[in-house]
Order: structure tokens, then sequence, then C-alpha cells
């Protein structure tokens, strides 16, 4: 601590000093110096107590240390050691009250920069992955653990990889199920993700194991159709392929999926490039196959249609169907996001609103 | 299809609970999708695929069901009693396309009194949704929902010569239809004549002047087979669809013509009167060849993953028509009956693929009996491709950046698509031939309008502010017709906002936002994209710019030129220009030096039109020694003169071995800022 030099106001006991002696002085100063020092409450105030009584110059301990020529020799002793307690004194007690004042001040600013710790923060902006998208990674990791890789083709695509490579004779009933969008060059937009595994099937060799997600188009634009939608099909072809394969996937998928308690039915159907071919259906996830409103009552819900790949499909893709079996299988993704995030109409999956898009979350 | 029980049941036993048997067929693959209760009885509404046109009649349903409960099957009725005329020598039928008809069978009968249907026909016609005519056509129809057989009645004296011809019809030949329409022919179309003109659309419909009215007395009941192709194609030019094409189009019986025919003919002399002529026309043109194939029950095992019983398959099989030779040890040879193609197109040798055989005692033994299982294949497949790891990188990226992910249709309006820029403007965007509306109506070269489309969707909405971005293909013609367009996969951006408010700052989304997170994700994934000004369709002029990778364009950026609410900022890039040189990110790191690193800041004043990327690039021309990184700092126009600018850089020294000292780097920063200001310093 600096001194600071200027001289306190002229003390009372200053002027006493002068005739001053004997080793009560100090001490009876001492209890002056306590009152005094009772009175300080804040820092202006312990200032000037500390110049008044410390002061290097004109403190009051100073001049009674001045005063010590003035004092019999033989009571030299006794009024130094006087002087030296009351010092003492008086340091340890200006300290003390620099401390008390200090915690004061401290929690004095304390109180005045509070904060509202109830006002919102500033959250980061951060945006959001679209429900569809998540639930094609979903789907793409629970086959990659099954050791799928993911394959992928054109949008517009040729007669040939969505129809007659896949088995649908020319102009059979079996294309109008398709509701086909052409171009005006007799190419069209993909129904199906089907011609990638055809794609697959042409470039690679057994074994194969594939899923091929992506967007698909129907000329079908109603409160449940979208021109647009998106699948994920799926493709295995090695040699001793079973139908009990295809069931034990689809079970692991699906359980995945939807919940370890999830059961499936698979009923026999057609698609012109599996046979057998079958519809696949799931308990509930509702009702728990109970029959509730979303499942119609019936307790189940068709998720999916699968089969065995036709032996033409791989016959035609050059891979010999008395050696090489194999399953494939399609299945909506679209309704699996509306289920999920709770999303009523498919045409609301394509609105793009934001207030909707970022609540989604992985 | 409608399906009466009461009918059904005079083929086969059914069983009390409907409920039980819709199940099973359902598990069979005849999907009953609704059983309903009404002054018919019970119909079954059944799903019957188009693989199963022998299935879209009471009979053939009948037969499915005698194999899966296990009751005897009982065929209808079909032998007329007949007269001693021949209807050989009351007409005559000449095939002249045996493609197009492999075999014509008709009946002749006489003196019928044609009138309203007794009550038994007409509820059963009810039943399935037909409405009864008269009690001939009744009959034809009813044959048809009870045996599959599509079958047409003539008022005999009405064709000319009393011959029928079945040919293709000539360029430009009429033919009014049952429906009264009045339908121009071509060639690639089959018809029934007379000697004279053509008379029905066969397979298809009837000729309103051959019909059979309340004054025919002699009928020639035709009971023919045609081709799917031919019927398709004429059903589908005129826009007809018929029961009788419904089931032709996807493949009849061929050997039920004559059966069908004595059937109608029975009914009809039962119902209408008249003497059925002895004997069946029968011109066969063409043979259909039976289809065969072998069944091994060991190797039907090893497909399903079951064991399927000998004795099952051998009784269902049968019961489904198939006739088994003994071929070995639970082996047969097998032969289709001829009411089932579609499942079994011969392979080119000749012989069915077993799995037609498969497939068809399977879903009788169930699908669901078979044990669930996972294949044995070892290992992993392929890894994941490039572009897939690339896209995902992308979309995570833009999401942390603060961007909704949008999907949309990859059609648009094609006004939209000319307003806004494509990467390929050279190209013409791929129409729709059959587009669902002209607002969907050609593919999408560019993934900015529909995003613009939606922020202002957005903005509508009160939005304060919009962020969304996409990834998805664009399409591009490619010249030489039938070749796939060129489809890469593009990402794009769109932003803008009001001031945005925290409850003390304010800010604002710009076209540097923006621009940020574009070469934010190009950095994520390596590339270093230059920007160019350029002026772009539906971007504000001056605001615009071209994104280059090595001198080539693969994106651009700019200011929407419409503005509605507040401004609204794009961007698109070509995914594929997001490789990194190389192929292959390095993911190594660059430590960061032991040493304390120097900083020194520079202010350039310069000319407003001095692009940035020209300081920059004499920056790093001139490859300072131990300069790590340099980056625009502050921009200030304040009080200077027009067109002056003061760009203040920020650079950072660092050695990697030791520490630099002040001298050092102040006498690199003085050879660097001389340079600096000789070549783009502002001289008045």
């Amino acid at each position: 601590m600096t001194d600071g030099g200027t001289s306190a106001a002229p003390a009372p006991a200053d002027r006493d000093s002068g005739t001053a002696a004997g080793a009560a002085r100090p001490a009876d100063l001492a209890a002056q110096f306590e009152r005094e020092a009772g009175a300080v409450a804040d820092r202006q105030a312990w200032e000037e107590l500390r110049l008044r009584w410390v002061g290097r110059k004109q403190g009051i301990v100073r001049s009674l240390l001045d005063d010590i020529k003035k004092v019999e020799p033989a009571g030299r002793r006794a009024y130094g050691e006087a002087v030296n307690t009351l010092k003492e004194t008086v340091e340890a007690r200006l300290a003390a009250l620099d401390e008390e004042i200090g915690r004061r001040e401290r929690e004095a600013a304390l109180r005045r920069s509070t904060v509202d710790v109830t006002l919102p923060g500033r959250r980061p902006a951060i945006g959001s992955i679209h429900p569809i998208t998540l639930v094609m990674w979903e789907m793409e990791e629970i086959f990659a653990s099954l050791g799928y890789s993911v394959a992928e083709g054109p949008e517009v695509e040729d007669d040939y990889h969505n129809f007659g490579a896949l088995n649908f004779p020319d102009d059979h009933p079996a294309r109008d199920t398709q509701d086909t969008l052409f171009l005006d060059n007799g190419l069209l937009l993909r129904t199906h993700t089907s011609p990638v595994q055809i794609r697959t099937l042409l470039s690679r060799k057994p074994p194969i194991r594939v899923i091929c997600p992506g967007r698909v188009f129907r000329n079908d634009n109603d409160l449940r159709h979208s021109p647009m939608f998106h699948q994920v099909e799926g493709l295995a072809v090695a040699e001793g392929i079973t139908v009990g394969h295809l069931k034990g996937t689809l079970q692991a998928f699906l359980q995945r999926l939807f919940s370890p308690e999830t059961q499936i039915r698979l009923r026999p159907s057609f698609f012109p490039f599996t046979e057998p071919s079958a519809e696949v259906d799931v308990t509930c996830a509702n009702c728990k196959g109970k029959g509730c409103e979303v499942c119609s009552g019936t307790g189940w819900m068709e998720i999916l249609g699968c089969g065995m790949v036709d032996p033409r499909v791989l016959a035609g893709c050059g891979i010999d169907p008395d050696v090489y079996s194999g399953f494939a299988f399609g299945m909506g993704v679209d309704r699996v996001a509306m289920n999920r995030y709770g999303i009523p109409n498919i045409r609301m999956l394509f609105d793009n609103d934001e207030r909707l898009l970022r609540q989604v979350r992985e | 299809m409608k399906f009466s029980l009461e009918w059904l049941s005079d083929y086969v036993e059914l069983p009390a609970e409907p409920r039980e048997l819709a199940t099973r067929l359902t598990a069979a693959g005849l999907a009953v999708e609704d059983v309903e209760d009404g002054e018919h009885g019970t119909l079954f509404d059944i799903d019957v695929t188009t693989n199963r046109p022998d299935c879209m009649n009471h009979f053939g349903l009948a037969r499915e069901i005698s194999v899966l409960l296990e009751k005897p099957l009982r065929r209808p009725a079909a032998d007329p009693a007949e007269a001693t005329e021949r209807a050989a020598d009351a007409a005559r039928v000449v095939i002249e396309d045996s493609e197009g008809c492999p075999r014509y069978a008709a009946r002749v009968i006489r003196g019928v009194k044609v009138g309203p249907s007794p009550d038994w026909l007409r509820r059963r016609l009810q039943a399935v949704g037909l409405r009864s005519i008269n009690n001939v056509v009744d009959v034809t129809n009813y044959v048809l929902w009870e045996l599959g057989q599509p079958l047409h009645a003539f008022d005999l004296a009405k064709l000319a010569g009393a011959t029928v011809v079945v040919r293709r019809a000539r360029a430009g030949e009429r033919l009014v239809t049952l429906d009264g329409a009045e339908r121009e022919l071509d060639p690639e179309m089959l018809v029934i004549a007379d000697a004279e003109r053509a008379v029905a659309l066969a397979g298809v419909m009837g000729g309103a002047d051959s019909e059979v009215t309340d004054g025919t007395t002699d009928i020639l009941l035709e009971s023919a087979h045609f081709g799917r192709r031919r019927v398709r194609q004429a059903a589908r030019r005129l826009g007809i669809h018929s029961d009788a094409s419904h089931r032709f189009e996807r493949g009849a019986d061929p050997e039920i013509c004559a059966e069908a025919a004595s059937r109608a003919a029975k009914l009809i002399a039962e119902v209408a009167g008249g003497e059925v002529l002895a004997g069946v026309i029968d011109v066969r043109a063409a043979e259909v060849p039976a289809r065969r194939g072998r069944l091994d029950l060991d190797r039907l095992d090893a497909f399903a993953g079951a064991a399927v019983p000998a004795a099952d398959a051998e009784r269902w099989l049968t019961g489904l028509g198939f006739r088994l030779e003994p071929d070995g040890e639970r082996a047969w040879r097998v032969t289709v009956p001829s009411w089932r193609t579609y499942d079994f197109e011969p392979r080119p040798s000749g012989e069915i693929y077993p799995a037609d055989l498969y497939e068809e005692v399977l879903r009788v033994f169930g699908l669901d009996r078979i044990p669930a299982a996972l294949p044995g294949i070892p290992g992993p497949d392929a890894p994941r491709a490039e572009n897939q790891v690339r896209r995902t990188r992308v979309r995570r990226y833009l999401a942390a950046a603060g961007f909704a992910e949008a999907v949309h249709f990859a059609f648009h309006d094609p006004a939209a698509d000319a307003a806004y820029p494509s990467l390929r403007p050279d190209t013409k965007p791929l129409p729709l031939a059959n587009p669902l509306s002209e607002r969907y109506s050609v593919m999408r070269r560019s993934l900015i309008p529909n995003l613009v489309e939606s922020a202002r969707f957005n903005q509508r909405r009160g939005r304060e502010s919009v962020r969304l971005f996409e990834v998805a293909t664009v399409f591009y013609e490619r010249p030489g017709s039938g070749e796939l367009p060129d489809q890469p996969e593009h990402v794009a951006l769109v932003c803008g906002s009001w001031p945005l408010h925290s409850w003390d700052r304010e800010w604002e989304l710009d076209l540097f936002d923006l621009k940020g997170v574009v070469e934010g994700v190009a950095r994520e994934l390596g590339v270093e994209l230059e920007a160019r000004p350029a002026e772009l369709p539906g971007l504000l002029p001056g605001k615009a710019a071209e994104l280059l990778r090595n001198g080539e364009v693969v994106g651009c950026l700019g200011e929407v030129a419409a503005k509605e609410f507040y401004s609204l900022y794009v961007a698109e890039v070509a995914l594929d220009a997001l490789v990194s040189p190389g192929g292959q990110l390095s993911r190594q790191v660059v430590l960061p030096s032991r040493f304390p690193g120097i900083i020194a800041d520079f202010t350039l004043t310069h000319a407003l039109s001095t692009p940035w990327s020209e300081i920059r690039a004499a920056i790093s021309a001139a490859q300072p020694a131990d300069l790590e990184d340099f980056s625009l700092n502050v921009r200030y126009q304040g009080t200077l003169p027009d067109g002056v600018v003061n760009t203040t850089i920020r650079f950072e020294y660092n050695a990697r071995d030791r520490s630099l000292t002040k001298d050092e780097v102040n006498a690199r920063q003085a050879d660097l800022t001389g340079m600096l200001v000789e070549r783009f310093g502002w001289k008045e």
C-alpha cells in the first residue's frame, strides 16, 4: 500500500503530543482507535482512518514514535513497547477491516452484475435432415449390419431395365399397374428401384447383397398418392438362397426398424420379377396386433412386397438360375417416415415447410 | 372382383364360416379384400392378380377352393340335347389370322325366343355387378363368369353368307360397337367379319348390326381363343375395357372353347328355347403347345428351406389341373394345365423353370409354414461408394450449418426452369410425354427454382428467416435418341431473412452467409471454389457469380432478382465437382507449431473495383517464408472517397522449428505490403 503522503487533518492527539509522556498514553489511544474503526463503513473512511493513524508522515503512530525523545530515558523502553503494541493493533485491525470492506465491495459488484438467468439462451441455428433421408439412412444402416452394400442407378430409365428385364411381358396388363410417366423419346421415369437390381445383376457376379434406395415416380397424384415417392429395395443372390432366408432377413430387418416384438406374415401375391411372390404384413406398431384404427382393426399393416427372384430375370442377366437363387424385396420409405414422425399426409413430406422440417430429429 | 358364395357352392362344398374360407384363400395368394353380406348372399371381393385370369370366374376359383379345402370339384354340365341338323351345315368359320386367333369354336341354335331372363340368372349376374339384358346375352355373360371364357352371340340372320371370317381390320374400316360408338379400325386390330364387313371387334366387343335383338331367332355362338396382344392393342387404341378384353389380355384357356360353347348352348336352350344344332364348329388354326417341366421335391425343399411331403405336393398339383407322371424318387414330369399360361413361360430349351412349379406348391403349402433363417453369405458386400459418402457429408454439414433439407419433385414448370440459371444453359429441359399437369411437365435442370418456390411458401407463412437445401438429381438431354440423359447430382441452397433478433443483437442473412456455407462445404470435401462475376437469369446483376473449379464452371450463386418480403440468396453446385484432388480426401492433420506465432495486420487502400480474389492470388503467389495463413479481416469504406476501400488483412507467421523474431516478420511484411501497395494501392 502506498502512502498517500498527504497530511491528515490536524488531530488533537498531535497537538497534545508535546505534553504527552508515560506508557499510559498509547494505551488510551488504542481504545480511541477502536471506537473510530468501529465507525468505518466504506473504503474512503477506511483510507482516512489509515492515514490518520499510520500515515507515514503525519500519522498518530508516527508522532508517538517521534515523541520518544521527550520521554524520560528510563521510561523510553516501556513507552516504545507501548507504541509498538498500538501500531501492531492498529495495523492488524486495518488489515481485517480492509478484508471486510473488500468482501463487501465484491458482493456489491456481484449484486450489480446479476443477470436474469431466465432470459432465453442464444441457440445455435442448426438445420435438419429430411425425414425421408433419415429413414433411408436407418434402413441402410440396418442392412449394412447384415452385410449389404448400397447400389444406385439413374432415375430416367429405359424400358428394358424398368420392365423388360424384370419379366414384364411386352404390352401386358402387368405394366398397367405401374402408371408410368414417360419422356417424349420413349424413355421413362423409373416406377420402382428394381432397375438398379438389374444393373447390379448385369455388372456383378454372385454372391450379391445390395439394397437400392431411391426416388421413384408414378402418374398418380391424389390425397394418398404422390407422383414421386421413395423406395428401398433389396436383393440377395448366391448359391443356396432359400425362401426361409428371405423370411429371416425381412424379420431381422423389420424387427430392428420397428420393434423386437414385431411379427411378420407373408401372403402370396404376384410380381412379374419374383416367384413365389408375397406381400408382407407386420403386426401393427400402434396396437401390437390387437386391432385398432391405424390397421383397420386387422392387427396387421402391409409393409412390403417380396419374393424369390424369377429365374427368367436371373437368366436374362447372365446368371444361371439352375446354380444360383436369390430373393428380392421392396418397401416404401415415405409411409414409414409418416408413421414415425406423425405426418398424416404424404403431400406434407414435399411441402418443405420449415416449421415442420426443423422439428425432425434423428 | 366379386364372387358369389352361393354360386361357388354349385361346384364345391363350402365351409359354414365364410371368414375361414377368406383366410385360406388369402393365404394362398387370392386376397379376399372384403366379405359382404347382402341381398345376393355372401360376396367375396377378391383381388385377383394379373397372372391368374383362370381365377377370374367362379369355376376357376372353385378349383382353388377344392384343393385348399380338399373337397371334390363338380364341373358344370355342357351336354345340350342336339337336333339332327349339323351346325357345320348352317354356318361357316374361316380363320385368316392364326396368330391372332388360334382357335374358333361355334354353336348354332335355331328358334330361340329372346326375352327376359329367369330370376336365378338375373340374380347371379346382379351379384357380380352385371345388368340383365336378355336371356341369350345373359347366358353368354353367365358363362364368362362361370368358366372364364368370353362368348359372343351373333344374330345368324344378320351375318352375310352365314359366314364368320377372323381377319385383320382394313384401313379405314368402320364398326358401330354394342355401346353405340362408331369406331374407326386399323389393320393392327383383329375383327370378326361376315362375308361383307366387320361385325365385331375380336375379343373386345360385338357390333351393333349383328347384335341379338327381340326379333332374333337363330344364333351363332362364338367361343374363340384370341391372342392377348391383338386384343390389348385394339382395346387400348379404342379406349374400350370389357369383361372379355380383360380376360383375353391376361390370357384365356384355349382348351375350353368347345366346352364353353356347349355349356352356353345348353343354358340358352333351357332359358330361351330353340334347338341346338349338332356338333361344335371347331376350327383350330394353330396348336397352342402344352407346357411341361420336371418337379424334384428335394430341390424344392432346398429352394424353400422347408420339407414338403410328396403326397401333398402330388395331390395339390393334380387338383389344380397339373398332370404328373412319376420320374424318379420324389420327382415327376409335369404338364401345365392349358388355363395357366402367365407363370409358365418356357425357357429357351422349351421346358418351364422348376421355380414355376415351386411357387405353385408353396402357395398351397403356406409361406408361413417355412421357418425363418439368415443366409450364410460370408463377409460384407462392397464398401460404400465414394459419392454416397460425399453426399452424406454434404447433408450433415449443411444441416449443422443451419439449413433444413428439402425434397422436391424431379419435374417442374417449364417457365420456372427458364427463369433461373442452369449449369448447362445450352440444353433444353426434357419434357414428359404424359405429365400430371403443366406444372410438372419438364425434368429439372436446376434445383434452384423449386427452392425459391419453397422459400416463398415459407415467407408467406410468416417465417422471419428461410434456410433450405436440397441434394438431388438434375437432368440434361443427351443428343441421340434412346440414350439415357445425363443425370448428375447437385446440391443447392436458398437463404434470406428479415433482420433477426436475439434480445440484444440484430443481424440479417445475406449473400456472404450463403457463400460462406458453400465455401465451407467445398472445403470440408477438400475443394476450393472460385467465384467469378456473371450475369445469370433470375439473379440480380452485380450480385451473381459463377463458381469455378480449375477454370470449369461447376456452380453459381447470387441474389434472387424478384423480391417478395425479404431478399433471397441462392447457390447450386454439382456434387461431382466436390471431389478432392486425387479423389481420396486426406484425413491427416497438420500438427500445430510448438512455437508462438506472430500476427501482423496490414491495411491496403485500393480501388473498390479491384477484386479480393486478385489480392489474395498475389499474396499466395508471393509466398513469404513461414506465412501460415492470411485472411480478410475488415473492409471499410466509411469516410473514404467514392470508389475506394480499405482492406485490412491479417497475416499469421509461424515457423515450425523456432520462434520468429519481430524483426524477421517485419522485414517480410515490408516486402509483401510494398508489393501490394505498388500493385493495388490507390493513387489519387
